[in-house]
């Protein structure tokens, strides 16, 4: 018969899935977060001290921040952060503008939807970075060329999410709202677009992301101003702290938008159960 | 006053109306019929506005010298060496960085302090188009094929990490209960649920990847000329020649359809075991 | 140590844990002290949140109890226990044949002697035919059949079932119920089964364990003296709704007292 054994499981035999305390998890990613972010400064200054890196190829640190306040101080980079910056922003509202509408319209209209597609998938699949040349052709190498580069590039990914999202929608409630005899406009306002918004964030986000490389590249190929012309031509002059911190500005640029993108998200989706 | 009531059939609005063969036909193949329609439309336009003088062909050519411009391209011996070239390029660095990526985004995701660590400098890099690195790596290594490698390397490589790690982070708690309840050890639990469960995480970040990857080639080609088709987009713009960019900016578009197509695929193939979904 | 004909022993079982947004300690399960003899049924109903489930994992040894030991016996070949769980959570990658054979793999053992002892359980289940199938291709049902025949593939002593069918329609569920009794049968396996769903329990068990609204504890311990093999008609008869309204006025008594709270999860 069975073999008598007993098996106390107030020790555990193996780690708990959940820690009983949830509290001590929160600090545990800060901290670690913490250590891995100052631990690869503190590497970084020390190879370069110590001669395994070479401080004109990566700079280090005190480098990076010595080149930062010559820069702030007298004013010569600001021009370039609000250059782009602005190249940025206008290219980019001018696409949400147009892009949203136009994904609405073009999500609700199952044929022009058809017509179209094609077009969209293949500037989708483009790399728009190619059409830059044709853009500095059309528009010259001055702001224009910019606005138009990031106009692009957001625009296209805007619209084809927002089309995702408007198809997205699930049947029930648009079943719901059928059902209640409900306009079509209403139907619009009150389903298809609350359900859009987590696809259009996605999109946001998405093409944030694609229009600071537009921003970068134009600027890399023909501009005098901006902070991808500040790299390049610092990496020209191989001036290796301004060209790590106008790299720092940027990717501190994408993060400051992704976070405001992320606020924006929770405003919108407090309706929605965390997802994990 | 009395109400007259009125009785009112129940219409169903799509209610098939078209009887005849051809009309049913066009209705299950609307979506091939009405795109081949856009696409031929906007060749026509295209065509016919340039040949009107609306459209100006000095910027933006037409369909019929693309196609010309193509025919001759094809012929010269140094275009398949630049084809040869931005392929290498972009074969070398993906598939490095798809082989690096992929154990990497496993360890990261799989042991939470690692992660923790180096979740704010990942992010960073992340936030970065990693483009603006290129004058960085042009610093360090010139601006030969390993400068453009390494861009699509870069591209590519976090493309395909941050879902890796998204991807054994989400795991479904359910099927580690049930995992941990069967007594499986750390790497059959990490073998027979991790995995799985990350495989669509991964295959996404793929199929990013390419996108990311080519825009290295196009970018790194562009910023330091050397070979490669970016080089002949940069070219032909510079010598007014729209056809041949928009050739060469054509076979960029072909080539991510392609790429991502047969990743949709692969993406079907591993997910077999998923109920079919309509996806875009 | 467990004494002779005992496949459970819990004894002061006591759980706390610590609210995630409130941040106050709570109490899930104040005391518990549970025996199972051998080849028993014993089912635990109660409210909604009163601390069964947290029970059933905590035998399982998913959870640590903060308090009390749990003593569960061997089979000669076989795990101590293993665990049905409550939705579908055969792994989606899996066809069933491999999910069922898993928990021994998970063992050790070679994958294709895992199947090869998988395939009555398939059989025992109904499942027979649908070994390649991945679950997504399967029944609500079906894929709780296969939920349990992964269980007993394993060959535990003590069968742990937490609301195995709560996802299942009420006409499968019935079925299931019955189903379920069949297979006991044919493999003489002690159960431990959670539901909140009364006629269940009583259909279903040798006991009746009633727990009390959050803080859980145990406020009784009811016999059903009903004879086996039961079929589901007896659930018409007169003493099966005696046994439903008694237990029935024990729940809710906890569910409209102050001390209650309904709607939280286990």
């Amino acid at each position: 018969m069975a073999v008598i054994s007993s098996s106390s499981r107030a020790s555990r035999q193996h780690p708990p899935i959940r820690p009983r305390n949830p509290l001590a998890r929160v600090p545990e990613r800060l901290l670690f977060g913490v250590i891995g972010f100052v631990g690869v400064l503190i590497l970084w200054e020390a190879s370069v001290r110590l001669g395994f890196l070479k401080s004109s190829l990566i700079s280090s640190p005190t480098g990076v921040i010595a080149a930062a306040i010559t820069d702030f101080g007298n004013g010569s980079i600001q021009p370039h952060i609000g250059t782009s910056f602005l190249e940025w922003l206008v290219g980019f509202a001018a696409a949400l503008v147009i892009a949203i509408p136009l994904g609405f319209a073009l999500g609700s209209f199952r044929r022009a939807e058809f017509l179209v597609d094609p077009l969209l998938a293949a500037l989708y699949a483009t790399p728009t970075v190619a059409l830059v040349p044709l853009i500095i052709l059309l528009f010259g190498v001055g702001i224009q060329s910019k606005f138009a580069v990031v106009f692009l590039e957001a625009w296209v990914t805007l619209t084809v999410s927002t089309i995702n999202g408007v198809q997205a929608a699930d049947k029930r409630w648009l079943d719901i709202a059928q059902s209640f005899r409900a306009s079509k406009w209403l139907t619009f306002r009150s389903v298809t677009v609350p359900s859009s918004i987590p696809f259009i964030i996605t999109g946001i986000r998405i093409a944030a992301g694609r229009a600071l490389v537009g921003v970068v590249v134009a600027e890399f190929i023909a501009s005098n101003v901006g902070l991808g012309f500040y790299i390049s031509v610092n990496g020209s002059f191989l001036n290796a702290s301004r060209v790590m911190l106008g790299i720092l500005l940027i990717g501190g640029f994408g993060i400051f938008v992704g976070e405001m993108i992320r606020r924006i998200e929770r405003r919108f989706e407090a309706w929605r159960p965390a997802i994990n | 006053m009395t109400a007259t009531a009125t009785m009112r059939p129940v219409r169903n609005p799509d209610a098939r109306r078209h009887r005849t063969r051809p009309g049913r036909w066009f209705r299950r193949h609307e979506r091939v019929v009405l795109g081949s329609v856009g696409v031929i439309g906007l060749l026509l336009i295209w065509e016919i506005g340039s040949r009107m003088g609306l459209i100006e062909d000095f910027f933006f050519s037409r369909p019929t010298s693309i196609v010309a411009a193509g025919i001759k391209e094809v012929q010269i011996p140094r275009f398949w060496n630049d084809v040869r070239v931005s392929g290498f390029e972009f074969a070398t660095g993906y598939i490095g960085a798809v082989v690096l990526a992929i154990p990497i985004g496993l360890i990261f995701g799989w042991y939470r302090r690692v992660s923790y660590m180096a979740d704010p400098w990942l992010n960073l890099l992340n936030s970065l188009p990693r483009v603006a690195l290129l004058p960085l790596i042009a610093l360090w290594i010139g601006i030969g094929i390993e400068s453009k490698i390494a861009v699509v390397f870069l591209g590519a490589f976090f493309s395909v990490v941050i879902p890796t790690v998204q991807g054994v982070r989400t795991v479904d708690r359910r099927f580690l209960d049930v995992a941990h309840s069967f007594g499986a050890s750390q790497r059959r639990l990490f073998t027979s649920v991790v995995l799985p469960g990350t495989v669509p995480f991964v295959v996404t970040g793929l199929r990013l990847g390419i996108g990311r990857g080519l825009i290295g080639v196009v970018v790194g080609e562009l910023y330091a000329q050397t070979d490669g088709l970016g080089v002949i987009i940069s070219r032909a713009s510079s010598n007014l020649q729209p056809d041949r960019m928009f050739f060469a900016i054509l076979i960029f578009t072909f080539t991510g359809i392609v790429g991502v197509e047969s990743l949709r695929r692969v993406e079907r193939y591993f997910q077999r075991w998923r109920p079919v979904r309509e996806e875009r | 140590m467990l004494t002779g004909g005992l496949a459970l022993s819990a004894k002061e079982i006591r759980m706390e844990y610590r609210d995630r947004q409130t941040r106050q300690e709570l109490v899930a399960i104040e005391r518990m002290d549970l025996d199972i003899p051998e080849g028993q049924f014993v089912t635990i109903v109660g409210p909604s949140g009163c601390g069964k489930s947290t029970f059933a994992k905590i035998v399982n040894g998913l959870l640590p109890a903060t308090h009390g030991t749990v003593e569960v016996r061997k089979a000669a070949n076989g795990r101590d226990h293993a665990m049905v769980f409550q939705d579908s959570s055969l792994f989606p990658w899996y066809s069933v044949l491999s999910n069922v054979a898993y928990g021994l793999v998970c063992q050790g053992v070679s994958k294709k002697e895992a199947q090869e002892r998988a395939m009555p359980l398939i059989r025992l289940v109904g499942l027979d035919g649908f070994e390649q199938k991945y679950p997504y291709q399967l029944s609500g049902g079906m894929q709780q059949r296969a939920n349990l025949a992964r269980a007993l593939t394993v060959d535990p002593e003590l069968l742990i079932m937490d609301e195995p069918f709560a996802a299942l329609d009420a006409q499968t569920r019935e079925l299931m119920q019955a189903e379920l009794l069949r297979i006991w049968n044919a493999s003489n396996k002690t159960v431990l089964f959670i539901t909140h769903q009364i006629d269940e329990a009583i259909f279903l068990s040798d006991r009746v364990v009633v727990m009390s609204a959050r803080p859980g504890r145990i406020i009784a311990d009811i016999a059903i003296d009903l004879p086996r093999p039961r079929e589901l008609r007896v659930k018409r008869t007169p003493e099966f709704v005696a046994y439903e309204e008694k237990i029935w006025n024990l729940i809710s008594i906890q569910l409209t007292s102050v001390g209650g709270r309904t709607g939280e999860a286990a």
